[in-house]
C-alpha cells in the first residue's frame, strides 16, 4: 500500500493504492489518526487505486471516522471499487460512511 | 496443494494470491474468488494475531483440497489453542473497530471447525460446498 496525501479545495486527500491489509493498515492508522487529531472539518480517502482491503483496514477507517465525528468533522470515502463496496455493504458500513463516486461529489452537501 | 508461510503479516499477500489462483483454476466465479480470498486471509491473520500473538517467526500451513463438490482449506498453526466457543465477531450493527474478520470467514464457508484431535496448536477446517450455484448463493437466493 502507498499513501499519497494531497490537498483539494483546502481538504486533505488520502490517496491510497495497493492492498490495505494487516501488514499495511498500521501505517494507514498512524497517518490517518495524525491528521484526524488536527481536527480538520473534512478528510477524504481516495480508494480508486485500492486493490484489496481486509477487516484490519476497515477497522482503521472506523477508528478514523469515530475520531472525526468526535469533533464534528466528516470522513468521506471516494471512488471505492465495486468489489470493495460489497465488503462495506455486507458489513453495513455503507450506511455509516459517506461514500462518494467522484471528487466533485465529495464537495456536494 | 500446500503453502507454508511465516507468521508475518507481509506474507499474507502470498496466501491471498495462491487462494485466488486456486479458485480461478477451479472455475469459481469472480465474486466467489474474492470472498474466498478475503476469508482465508482473515483466518491466517487471526492465526498471527491470536494463536501467535504477533510473533512473526512461526509458521502457518495452508492446505487446499478442491473437487467438483467442495473447496476446502485447512489452516494449521502451532500457537495458542483457540476456544471455538469464543470465536465470534461483533454484531454488524455495532459499529466499532474490529470483530469483522470472523463474519467474512463464516459468510463464505459452510464449514468452520477446529479439529479437536490436534494436540498442539490449531487446525481450522473451512469448506465451501460448490454444488449450489455460486451466483445463487451470492444473490442470496
Amino acid at each position: 500500500m502507498k499513501i499519497a496525501i494531497t490537498e483539494h479545495k483546502g481538504v486533505k486527500v488520502f490517496g491510497l493504492s495497493g492492498d490495505v491489509d494487516m501488514y499495511s493498515s498500521p501505517e494507514l492508522r498512524k497517518e490517518l489518526l495524525s491528521l484526524v487529531g488536527k481536527k480538520a472539518p473534512m478528510l477524504l480517502i481516495d480508494f480508486r487505486e485500492v486493490s484489496y482491503i481486509d477487516s484490519s483496514g476497515i477497522a482503521t477507517l472506523v477508528e478514523g471516522l469515530r475520531g472525526m465525528m468526535s469533533h464534528g468533522g466528516k470522513l468521506k470515502l471516494l471512488g471505492i471499487p465495486e468489489r470493495i463496496v460489497e465488503i462495506f455493504s455486507f458489513s453495513k458500513l455503507d450506511k455509516v460512511f459517506d461514500i462518494c463516486g467522484t471528487l466533485d461529489d465529495a464537495f456536494k452537501g | 496443494m500446500v503453502v507454508t508461510v511465516p507468521s508475518d503479516p507481509q506474507y499474507l499477500c502470498v496466501v491471498r494470491e495462491v487462494t485466488a489462483k486456486m479458485g480461478q483454476m477451479h472455475g469459481l466465479g469472480e465474486e466467489t474468488v474474492e470472498q474466498i480470498r478475503l476469508a482465508v486471509d482473515e483466518a491466517c491473520a487471526n492465526v498471527i494475531k491470536y494463536a501467535y500473538r504477533g510473533n512473526a517467526d512461526k509458521q502457518i500451513v495452508v492446505r487446499y483440497h478442491v473437487d467438483p463438490e467442495r473447496f476446502e482449506v485447512v489452516i494449521e498453526d502451532s500457537g495458542i489453542k483457540a476456544d471455538p466457543g469464543a470465536v465470534m465477531g461483533r454484531k454488524l450493527e455495532d459499529v466499532r473497530p474490529g470483530g469483522l474478520g470472523i463474519h467474512f470467514i463464516k459468510r463464505c464457508f459452510d464449514v468452520f471447525e477446529f479439529d479437536a484431535r490436534k494436540k498442539i496448536g490449531n487446525r481450522l477446517r473451512l469448506v465451501r460446498y460448490l454444488k449450489e450455484s455460486n451466483e445463487d448463493r451470492n444473490n442470496g437466493t
